[in-house]
């Protein structure tokens, strides 16, 4: 099935408000439990009081967090896949029109570099003002294009690292090292229990767009022996929910691997995803 | 759950613990990164226009003010954090968001009779239990303004106060 410039427009809008407003079933469901399970008092309400906010932000379409993000990016283009003429431009539509639905909050600085780095010249006062990541494209088999709109805030974006690990040719080095920057990170961060999503490339630019893929692929109901070595380094540091104390600093982790190059050295992007986060939204079309 | 109503007193703020659980009704200040520093020159200067801000008693709460709602932002931002301890001397009882804060600040805080709470990033809940909002000052900073609202229930819980803090534990 063709892919009309209006169908990508739309697809864009939806995926952007479905991120900012509700969380992912496997998400729920173990924010859910461990509500349940947690045992400090303070810990428990504050998740308890996260769900009622899910709830209510899914039932009226309501932002979940006041920080709505910076909009993020990621098609997955099948090899076969026809794409029609401006499908940059009718991304770049739907996301803004999401940005008014939603609404996003109207956070884009106005001026030129300088002015923006200084905030000197105030804000636009409409949400789409604010304009979208570069976008990350994959080529994929197939006919189809997956879609992805995520949603960055600002307070993961604080305690986000990328930087190099000498590996030594030992995975459990770079995890370990990778554990410890988290570890240093949430109990700073606030709005925990997070997710950490974790890339490793061979630039900068490729761990952050694996951490990126990371974030739009993980799933906490599949963890991996990895993810669950950072799970439960992180969480032994006991910051628990919003940083209370308790059992769940993280929920889970989601981990991308790149291709690596002849090296001793690790490229590794490391975010502490807040517990609106990853805020994602997807859609095949085609 | 502790109960309270703005504006808060010096006693008020020395009856709380660590740890506990409160509903915030009435009247919050919002502000964060921009207007911070903004008031506390203003202290400085022993300006004027401070009266119309009556921050004897107040809560600040460390957000943005939009359409997309309100939620903490971090406050240990060095701009937020670094006004608490001269809003303290300047009557503001309560400082709300999320993050710990410096053993320095926790002190500035207890010499000043004042605390700090944490909220969740409940922005929807929120939306549902704020009834009005405006622009006191500053408009020019858009949603970095500060504002006034009035709340029917802001769940908080006290992080430090009295020289104590939850994340020194």
């Amino acid at each position: 099935m063709s892919i009309t410039y209006e169908d990508l427009c739309k697809a864009a809008q939806q995926c952007l408000v479905t991120a900012g407003s509700s969380y992912t079933p496997d998400r729920l469901a173990a924010y859910e439990k461990a509500a349940s399970a947690e045992k400090n008092d303070n810990a428990r309400w504050f998740l308890q009081l996260m769900l009622e906010n899910a709830q209510i932000a899914q039932r009226e379409k309501l932002p979940l967090c006041d920080d709505t993000g910076t909009p993020h990016v990621l098609l997955r283009i099948g090899e076969q896949c026809a794409l029609p003429a401006g499908w940059l431009k009718a991304i770049r539509e739907g996301v803004a029109a999401g940005l008014l639905t939603l609404p996003g909050r109207p956070m884009a600085v106005k001026g030129d570099g300088v002015q923006r780095v200084e905030q000197s010249q105030g804000l636009f006062e409409n949400s789409d003002a604010l304009e979208h990541a570069p976008v990350i494209t994959r080529s994929v088999p197939g006919d189809k294009l997956d879609l992805a709109v995520l949603m960055l805030g600002g307070g993961p974006e604080i305690r986000a690292r990328t930087r190099r690990i000498f590996h030594k040719r030992s995975m459990e080095k770079v995890i370990g090292e990778v554990a410890g920057w988290l570890s240093e990170e949430v109990s700073l961060l606030g709005c925990t229990p997070a997710i950490p999503a974790i890339g490793i490339g061979r630039s900068q630019v490729e761990a952050s767009a694996l951490m990126l893929e990371a974030m739009a692929d993980g799933d906490l109901s599949r963890q991996n022996e990895w993810e669950r070595k950072v799970v439960d380094a992180v969480n032994a540091t006991n910051v628990g929910p919003l940083g209370l104390g308790g059992r769940f600093t993280v929920m889970g982790c989601f981990l991308k691997i790149g291709p690596t190059r002849a090296s001793g050295v690790r490229i590794v992007s490391a975010r502490p995803c807040c517990l609106v986060e990853p805020r994602v939204g997807k859609a095949t079309l085609g | 759950m502790l109960t309270l109503t703005t504006p808060l007193g010096k006693k008020d703020v020395a009856d709380l613990k660590v740890g506990d659980q409160v509903m915030l009704m009435g009247r919050i200040l919002c502000g964060r990164d921009a207007v911070l520093p903004k008031i506390v020159k203003m202290l400085e200067t022993n300006d004027p226009g401070l009266e119309k801000l009556g921050l004897e008693g107040s809560v600040i709460f460390h957000t943005a003010v939009s359409c997309a709602g309100i939620g903490p932002t971090s406050s240990n931002k060095v701009e937020i954090e670094g006004s608490i301890p001269a809003l303290s001397a300047g009557g503001v009882r309560m400082h709300l968001g999320k993050g710990a804060l410096k053993p320095e600040t926790v002190e500035a805080m207890r010499a000043n009779g004042s605390c700090f709470a944490v909220t969740t990033p409940t922005t929807a809940l929120f939306s549902y239990r704020t009834t009005s909002q405006r622009v006191l000052a500053f408009p020019e900073e858009g949603m970095e303004a500060l504002y006034e609202i009035e709340v029917t229930g802001l769940p908080v819980i006290i992080a430090a106060v009295n020289g104590e803090t939850m994340f020194a534990k």
